[in-house]
């Protein structure tokens, strides 16, 4: 028997496009509501203060906060206080003096171990300038004549500073104990000039990590000192780097 | 991580877990919509042909305005019992002219008893169509979403493994988008499941109605027609 039901009801087809219609505005409304809410970027880039190794123009000559604010800061150090002068021994002849008197010559003892305490602090200042004219003469930042614009005095610790916190990021390996030895070369300018596998455990992902990890230090790189041509062997291992 | 990435930045087999759970949540909420049309309209256009029914007396009549009425249940049943009484009484008086019984007796009303039996399934099955989907659906989908994280979880933490990095920014971010997959899961079983239960009780509802209706019409036949 023929029922007369069908053509009666909404249509199906009408019913999923709404929905679709239903979702793709749920959709834009999570998508726009989300630039209100706070990044959940991924980790924030760490900035580094090397606070022993600040680059400084010359120490000697100040900051250049203290030159344009000369007025305000307490005037640079005074120079150094030129060295004591040696006294001028006696002009008069021990032979007049009475040999007999027993208070002149414990005067004469006393005058005499100034005189060597005085010929010992010129030795020692001597010597100091000598080591000051040395160390200048490498011209290391944070130090007197230093350039300013170089890395610090330890020049592979602040290399393996930074191959350390790149290595953190990239680190992977399929072995048990992997390590690589790698040699770096960076030219004067910090660039980094080659890297040469020294010695490897063959494991390739923890080969690839450490290139990648080099890849991610190098343009943190600085000049070496005295720019110099910069050539070292890190290790590295899951444990961290080590300088060799 | 912006909104995108919990899609794109997933594997294969939680992006195809995420486009399975929304198909289910467009589907099931298409059916949601659907039979919320259908069954209000079933209501109101069945309490409209109750008034109707009760207030006029010839079935003839009846007959003549059950369009518009489409929509009820009820009229379906009432086109049926009608129909198959049409028959009866077409049958009988062509057995009266050839000298024989009347044809409407009590064997006649057990099949318009039948054909309103018939009826009423054919009702209950149209009304009850595509909510197994929706009873799948509030079943299945928080499992798959389940199945969706815990893949998700343990390609992360061989991804993990592979960095030898435990942080909580690498270990945070691959939970992440694993977890999605079981709220999109439970996003689109929960209205599934609330849906499916509204529907059944309303389903039942109408289903007594209709019992109802066949009672009233086999008595008015039995009474009006079965008498003479």
């Amino acid at each position: 028997m023929q029922r007369a039901t069908p053509s009666r009801e909404p249509r199906f087809a009408v019913s999923i496009t709404l929905s679709l219609l239903l979702h793709a505005t749920l959709v834009a409304a999570l998508y726009w509501w989300q630039q209100f809410l706070p990044q959940m970027g991924p980790v924030q880039t760490t900035y580094y203060v090397d606070v022993v190794n600040l680059p400084v123009a010359d120490p000697r000559s100040g900051s250049p906060v203290q030159a344009e604010n000369s007025a305000d800061v307490a005037p640079p150090p005074s120079p150094e206080p030129p060295a004591m002068a040696a006294p001028q021994p006696q002009s008069r002849p021990v032979a007049r003096q009475p040999a007999t008197n027993t208070e002149s010559s414990a005067a004469f003892q006393q005058r005499m171990a100034k005189l060597q305490g005085v010929a010992d602090a010129k030795r020692q200042a001597q010597r100091l300038e000598e080591l000051r004219s040395k160390v200048a003469a490498a011209g290391r930042s944070g130090m007197p004549r230093g350039t300013g614009s170089e890395a610090g005095s330890d020049y592979t610790a602040y290399l393996h500073s930074r191959l350390k916190d790149a290595f953190r990021e990239t680190i992977s390996y399929n072995t048990k104990a992997p390590f690589v030895a790698m040699r770096l070369t960076i030219d004067g300018n910090g660039k980094l000039l080659r890297t040469r596998l020294e010695k490897s455990s063959n494991d390739k992902v923890f080969e690839l990590s450490v290139r990648r990890a080099i890849s991610l230090a190098e343009p943190s790189f600085t000049p070496p000192p005295g720019r110099s041509q910069y050539e070292g062997v890190f290790v590295f291992r899951p444990e961290g780097v080590a300088q060799q | 991580m912006g909104f995108e990435l919990f899609f794109t930045g997933t594997g294969l087999v939680v992006k195809g877990v995420l486009l399975l759970l929304i198909l289910f949540s467009v589907v099931s909420w298409g059916i949601i919509m659907f039979k919320m049309y259908q069954i209000h309209k079933a209501f109101s256009d069945s309490g409209r042909f109750m008034d109707f029914f009760w207030k006029t007396k010839r079935f003839d009549s009846i007959a003549a305005q059950t369009e518009r009425f489409a929509s009820s249940p009820l009229v379906a049943l009432f086109n049926e019992g009608y129909s198959e009484l049409k028959q009866l009484m077409e049958t009988g008086e062509s057995k009266q002219e050839q000298g024989g019984a009347l044809s409407t007796d009590l064997g006649g009303i057990a099949n318009v008893s039948r054909a309103l039996r018939r009826a009423t399934n054919l009702e209950v099955t149209r009304l009850e169509k595509y909510t197994t989907f929706l009873a799948t659906t509030g079943s299945t989908s928080p499992f798959i979403g389940l199945f969706g994280t815990v893949w998700g979880i343990m390609v992360a933490f061989i991804g993990i493994g592979k960095t030898g990095s435990a942080s909580l920014a690498v270990v945070a971010p691959g939970i992440a988008e694993a977890l999605i997959a079981t709220a999109i899961g439970l996003v689109a079983a929960i209205p599934a499941v609330m849906a499916y239960n509204h529907f059944q009780h309303k389903i039942r509802v109408l289903v007594k109605e209709m019992d109802s209706f066949s009672t009233e019409f086999l008595n008015i036949v039995q009474r009006n027609i079965a008498g003479k």
